[in-house]
Parts: C-alpha cells; structure tokens; sequence
C-alpha cells in the first residue's frame, strides 16, 4: 500500500505540475496575476464545486455525519443556499469588475464603498482562508499521507513537500495554472465522490447505512433533528440533547457556506472568468445538483461504513478514516487508493485554491497598487511569486507545527466570510446601503462571530474571566449571530446614512447594472416571489420548517398507519427539497436571467480614490506614512 | 497561431486531461477488482467507464471546434496496443486470469473498438472512415505526389 500510494500522490503531483508548466509558459508575464481575464468556463463550474466540497471540508464532513447521522449531513443543503447566493452577487459583480476595469473582488468592493477599511477586512478574510483554513487543511492531508504510508513518510515530512509542490503549480502556472489545477482535481473529486458508494454498494453484500440505519454516536439521533433549537449554553459548556444540530444549527451552518462563495478568492475566479454561459451552469447544475446532490446521498453511506469499520473510534467519540481505508485495502488496494485520493484531493484544492489566491490578489493589489505601482508585467510576476512564497511557506509552517492553532482559527473562516453579505448585497443590488453602514455591520457581525467561536473564547477566557456561554450558544452557529447583528447593525446605520454624498457614486455602478442587464417589466412583477420563494425554501429545507421532516414520510399525517421506506423520512426530506432548491436556483439563475450575462457592451467606470498629476493612483495616507517610515530609515 | 487561439488549445486539452486523469482512476480500480474478486460485471463497467470517457473527449471536439490531434491518436493507439499486449501475456501465462477475465476483457476491447468506430462514421460517414485506414491508397497517393514532383524537377531541368 505504501509503494502505491505514493505512486499514486508522485502521479497526481506530475499531472497538475503539467498542467501548471503547459498554462504557465504561454502566459504573458502581465497575465499571471489575472489570467488576462480569460479562464475558461469549464474551469469555472469544475472548480467551483470543488472549491465548495473543499470549503465544507469532506473528511470532516464525512465524520461529523458518522458521528451525527442526518441531522449533521443535512448541512450539505446549505451548498444548494450559497449557489443562490453566488446566482444572486456573481452576475453583478463580474459586470463591475468589467466595467471598473480590475479583477479583484477587494479592488472592486472597496472602491465601491471608497474606504480602507473595508479593504482592509477583505484582505484579512482573503489571508484567513489563505493561512489557517489552508494550513488546517494542509495539516490534514498530512496526516493522511501518513497514513496511508504507514508512517513511512512522517506529518512534517509530508507537509513540506506538499507545500513545495503546491507551490511550485502556483508558482509556475500563475493564477490560470492554479485554477486548471483546482478544476481538474475538482473533477476528479466528483468522480470519486460518486464512484465510491456505488463501489461499496457493490462489492459489500449489505451497504451499513441500510442494514443498520444512518451512523450516530451513543445518545445521538441519527435519523432525525433534535428540535429547532435548545437552550443550550453552548458547546464547552453544556451537551446538547440528542445532537447539537438542530434546525437553528442547520440552517446557520449551512448559510455560513455562503462564506466559500463571498470569499474574495471565489469571487476572483468569477471576475477572472470568461463568463457569458458558465455561471448559470456553475450554480444550478454543477453546485446546487451535482455537488449537493452527490453529498447528501454519498456522505450518510460513506459515513456508516466509516462508522462500521471503526467501532472503538465511534465508542470513544472519534472515529477516524483510517478504519474505512483498512476495510477497502482488504477489499482491494487500488479502492482503498481511490478513497484516500478523493480526500486529498478535497484538501489540495482548497490549499491551492486560496493560497493562490490570495498571493496574486496581495501582490496586484497591495504590492502592484500602493507599494511599487511602477512595475511592469514581469515584476509583477515576480513580485507575486514572492508573495506565493512567503505564503507557502508561512502555511506549510502553520500545518507542521500548529495544527491545533490553525484549526481553532481557522473555524472562523467560512462565519467571517458570510459577515460580507451585506457589503456584497449593497454592491449589487442595494444602492442605498453606504460605507458606514457596511463598516458598522461588520465590526458587530465579526465581534459576534469571534465571542461564539473558540479564537474569542479562549482569547478572552484566557485573558479575562470565564463567560457564560460556549461555542454556538443556543445551539446557534456562529455565523448567523453574526449575521443577524451585522444585518440589524447596517440596515440602523444604512436608515441615517441612505442619502449621503456618496450615495452618487455607487450610483454610478448601479446605473452600469441597468444599462447592461435592464430588467424587464416581467422580472419586477417577479421581484416579490424571487425573495419570498427563496426565503420558503430556506424555511423547510434548512430552517425550523425542517423539523417536520423527522417524520413526515415515515408517519404520514392524517392517519395513524406509518409508511415503510426502507431510509428514513429525514433523508427523503432532505432529498425532495435538493431537487426543489435545484429548480429553483434554476428560475432564478436562467428564467429570471439573475447568473446569464447578456451580450451588451460594458461601459467603463472609474471609482477608485482620486489620482495625482502624474495620473498615478494615490496610495492611503496611512499607508504612505507607514512606507515612509520604513523607508527612511 | 494567436495567443487566443493557443490558449484554446491549451483549454481542451486541460479539459480533456481531466476527463481521462477521473475515467482512468475510476477504471482501473473497477477493473482491478474486477480482475481480483469482483467478477465480469466490473470488468465491464471498467470498460464502460473507458468508452463514456471517449465520448467525453469527442464532447469536448465538438464543443471546441477541434480533432483528435496526432499526438492524443497515436498515445490512444500505443494505450491500445499495451493494453492488448498484456492481455495476451496474462491470458498465456495465468490461467486463473484467462478463466476469470477472458471473456469480457477481450468484450470489452472489441467494444471499445466499436465506440471508435462507431464514432468516425457517426463523424465522418462510411466511406471517409475506410479511407482513413486504405494504406494502399495513401501510398499509391503518395508515389504519385512524389513521382509528379520529380517530373517537375526534371522539366524544369531540362
């Protein structure tokens, strides 16, 4: 097993060095930041899917539902949420990138609401994703690789290389290298995802999660929602009945998905795109299909065999992959090979993905901006291969020796990330929603995200004194504490500051929405039901509305006699309401045309803060002084 | 050839990697145990795999306006012939190979062949396809080319 998994991981390394080394030497030096705005579509909706299933983080996944059955797999619902999301910010957004000349979503959002502030938060975000989330996730693949080489190869061994590897595809193939990377392995993690339980279903005489129901730990329901909320203090400091995730939990941490798709790597790859058909795809098929459908389905099976091959890990609470792949490889080695592959490919994407990411956007818009707006294409080149890395190498240092500290601040990710809906819905969509209102709502959305997270917990209780509450007080995910204050917070500030002097520049933008993308008087008459359909929906697949899913198939209403299905009512549920978030992400994104983009010519549109005489973009004052001092020294 | 254009073709042919780097993983597992324990419905479906993943690059021709390059046919000729040459040698030297797979392994390369063939006329029509492999016809074309060239050389010697 040893040989050929590292045969294996040698092969996959070899093909996207190909691929990154074939993109990379045709790009001119000024296109390696950018892709010269020209990815192709299919990259698009491959990488997307896969940057999600990433995001989600399917080895975790796959064990927090052998721990927690159904009620934690029905999170995955959330990824149907956030392609109703991306339907309803991408369109727009690529439409401004276009229109403002520049690909990065930090450049576009922060000229838009002309603060520094804002860029600063999205800089912080772009640098959270790209450092502990990755380096929770590099972290994690190390292991597995340690795994799967019976030690042979040791954690910090493998992460090192790996980081060298990974870097050198970004390194060599730019941003167009690194996303043809991303969507190939993306493709290949779809392939696996869908292979794998049909594999188990067919070479196993019994699937476990049929013969003995969806896995769950002692005390935990599997087959159902524990309520719609408990008066829990949190976790830390009080054990939930029955499972921590109930309806509230649910819909919190499967609206805080939309954190991958608001991300500012996420939205690069859109603006980056060349886009005209490919969105659409991306959100309805690809995302809220394909990729939810392959993980409400797949996960409970994988799950219960994962449960099923490791019963003293499940009897001590912590199940490990590492049963599952011992069962395979007795099976056959070449299948055990396969389902390995499929998790590291999910962790390599999402290291790849915002590492890449991140160090193109820092070198264009930080670096090529303010620092030294003076290079030309091959120093910006270079000045983002140094940025790639110092970011390499900071990620690889994170997941060799703090991997606790990465995953603990790395939790805060996706919760942070989802704090930008407001920024992003004012930019598309809500002319009215001002800078300050922006800023407000998110220094309480992150001061919430942070005190019901572990990083402000134990920051503070280590510091201070102890609080009251845990993690996700009120079985409540972090990210819709956030939210809800965030929300609360801007709409207060945004009812004072509708009408202030800066309302005509993002006006500007808003009428470049009109001109290129007009809405017909048939979409305004629709305006109503696109909102109150989505919000529905919301309510019965994720929210409180889920509850009556426990039962509704298995013990119909109106009558006493129960029906028998052979799979629980929950999972019925959750797939019934995967197909109507299919259809209608599909209505919005092509029948009310909210992710085609027409054929119309974008005129251009100058937003950014004021330039000198010499018609050079004027960097911050705070920036420039911190630049002199350094300077002068 | 443009930047543009080079990029296309550095496009398909990622897209077509792709598709093969998934069908090839998928199949070869499927066909290894199929191979070992897991009997002929496997072998099949390793081979269903393989054929689904050529339609996937043919998909991809159409989409981007292209052909199999000269390069893609002869690695899919020489895959090809790899492929046959150790079956042969398997089939001749374990007999437990040649009891268990024999039979939809050399299905499943004659279907294969079929898919390819089935995809040229399906693109090119019946007789466009025989004269891709009339090698007869292509040397006598070629004698022709090369005998009419040196007539030309030699008028215009003479």
């Amino acid at each position: 097993m040893t040989t050929l998994a590292l045969a294996a991981f040698a092969f996959l390394f070899t093909v996207s060095i190909y691929l990154a080394v074939l993109s990379g030497r045709r790009l001119r030096p000024e296109d390696f930041l950018d892709a010269g705005d020209g990815l192709p579509a299919w990259a698009l909706m491959f990488a997307g899917a896969g940057v999600l299933i990433g995001g989600l983080g399917l080895q975790d996944h796959l064990l927090l539902t052998a721990m927690y059955g159904l009620q934690y797999s029905h999170v995955a619902l959330g990824l149907a949420l956030s392609a109703l999301c991306g339907s309803m910010a991408h369109k727009r957004l690529w439409i401004a990138a276009r229109a403002m000349r520049t690909s990065s979503p930090i450049e576009i959002v922060s000229a838009y609401y002309d603060s520094v502030t804002i860029r600063i938060a999205l800089i912080a975000v772009a640098l959270i994703f790209a450092l502990p989330f990755a380096g929770h996730m590099l972290a994690l693949a190390g292991d597995l690789v340690a795994m799967a080489t019976d030690g042979a190869i040791g954690h910090g061994q493998a992460v090192f290389t790996l980081a060298l590897s990974l870097f050198l595809v970004s390194a060599l193939g730019g941003w167009r290298g690194a996303v043809l990377v991303v969507a190939a392995q993306s493709f290949l993690l779809l392939a696996l995802l869908l292979f794998t339980p049909l594999f188990m279903a067919g070479a196993d005489e019994r699937l476990a999660v049929l013969a003995s129901g969806p896995s769950a730990l002692k005390g935990v329901l599997g087959d159902q929602i524990p309520g719609v909320m408990q008066y829990s203090a949190g976790i830390g400091k009080d054990v939930a009945a029955a499972g921590v995730w109930t309806t509230l939990t649910i819909v919190a941490a499967g609206g805080s998905l939309i954190g991958v798709v608001l991300s500012p790597a996420f939205g690069f790859l859109t603006t980056t795109t060349r886009l005209r058909a490919g969105l659409a795809f991306q959100q309805v098929w690809m995302i809220a299909g394909l990729t939810t459908g392959a993980l409400l389905i797949a996960s409970p099976i994988i799950a219960a065999e994962i449960a099923a091959a490791d019963p003293s890990g499940m009897a001590a609470g912590a199940p490990s992959v590492a049963g599952l792949a011992g069962r395979l490889a007795g099976l056959d080695s070449l299948a055990a090979l396969a389902f390995l592959l499929m998790l590291f490919a999910a962790m390599q994407i999402v290291v790849v993905f915002f590492v890449s990411a991140a160090g193109v956007m820092i070198a264009g818009d930080v670096v090529g901006r303010y620092l030294v707006p003076e290079l030309d294409g091959d120093g910006r080149r270079l000045a983002a291969r140094i940025a790639l890395a110092v970011l390499y190498a900071a990620v690889a240092l994170v997941a060799a020796y703090a991997p606790l500290s990465a995953a603990i601040v790395g939790s805060v990710a996706l919760s942070l990330s989802a704090q930008l809906l407001p920024a992003f819905i004012g930019l598309c969509w809500a002319p009215w929603i001002s800078r300050q209102a922006v800023v407000t709502g998110l220094i309480f959305g992150t001061m919430l995200v942070l005190f019901t997270e572990p990083p402000g917990l134990v920051a503070f209780e280590g510091l201070f004194l102890d609080l009251p509450w845990g993690r996700w007080p009120l079985t409540i995910h972090s990210a819709a504490w956030g939210l809800t204050f965030n929300v609360a917070a801007c709409l207060l500030t945004a009812l004072f500051t509708r009408l202030g002097p800066e309302r005509a520049r993002r006006e500007v933008l808003h009428g470049v929405f009109r001109r290129v993308s007009p809405a017909t008087g048939r979409a305004s008459r629709l305006r109503t039901a696109k909102w109150s359909l989505t919000l529905i929906w919301t309510f019965f697949a994720l929210g409180p509305g889920a509850i009556l899913g426990n039962a509704f198939f298995s013990k119909p209403m109106f009558t006493d006699n129960e029906a028998s299905l052979g799979v629980p009512s929950l999972w019925v549920w959750q797939i019934v309401f995967w197909f109507a978030g299919v259809l209608l992400t599909w209505w919005l994104a092509y029948r009310s045309r909210m992710a085609v983009v027409e054929e119309a010519a974008i005129p251009a549109i100058d937003l950014a803060p004021p330039h000198d005489l010499l018609g050079r973009r004027r960097a911050p004052e705070w920036l420039a002084l911190m630049i002199a001092r350094v300077s002068s020294r | 050839m443009t930047q543009d254009e080079d990029m296309e073709r550095v496009d398909r042919h990622a897209l077509a990697l792709t598709i093969w780097l998934a069908a090839g993983v998928v199949a070869s597992t499927l066909y290894h145990y199929g191979v070992r324990a897991g009997g002929w419905p496997f072998i099949v479906a390793a081979f269903a795999v393989i054929a689904a993943a050529f339609a996937g690059h043919v998909i991809v021709n159409v989409v981007f306006r292209s052909e199999f390059s000269v390069r893609e046919r002869a690695l899919g000729l020489v895959c090809y012939a790899v492929l046959l040459i150790i079956f042969g040698l398997a089939t001749l030297v374990s007999s437990d190979f040649a009891n268990r797979a024999f039979l939809p392994t050399s299905a499943g390369l004659v279907a294969l062949l079929a898919v390819l063939v089935f995809s040229m006329v399906v693109k090119s029509g019946v007789r466009s396809s025989f004269e891709a492999f009339d090698i007869i016809r292509s040397f006598s074309a070629h004698d022709a080319w090369a005998n009419g060239g040196d007539r030309a050389k030699g008028g215009a010697r003479e």
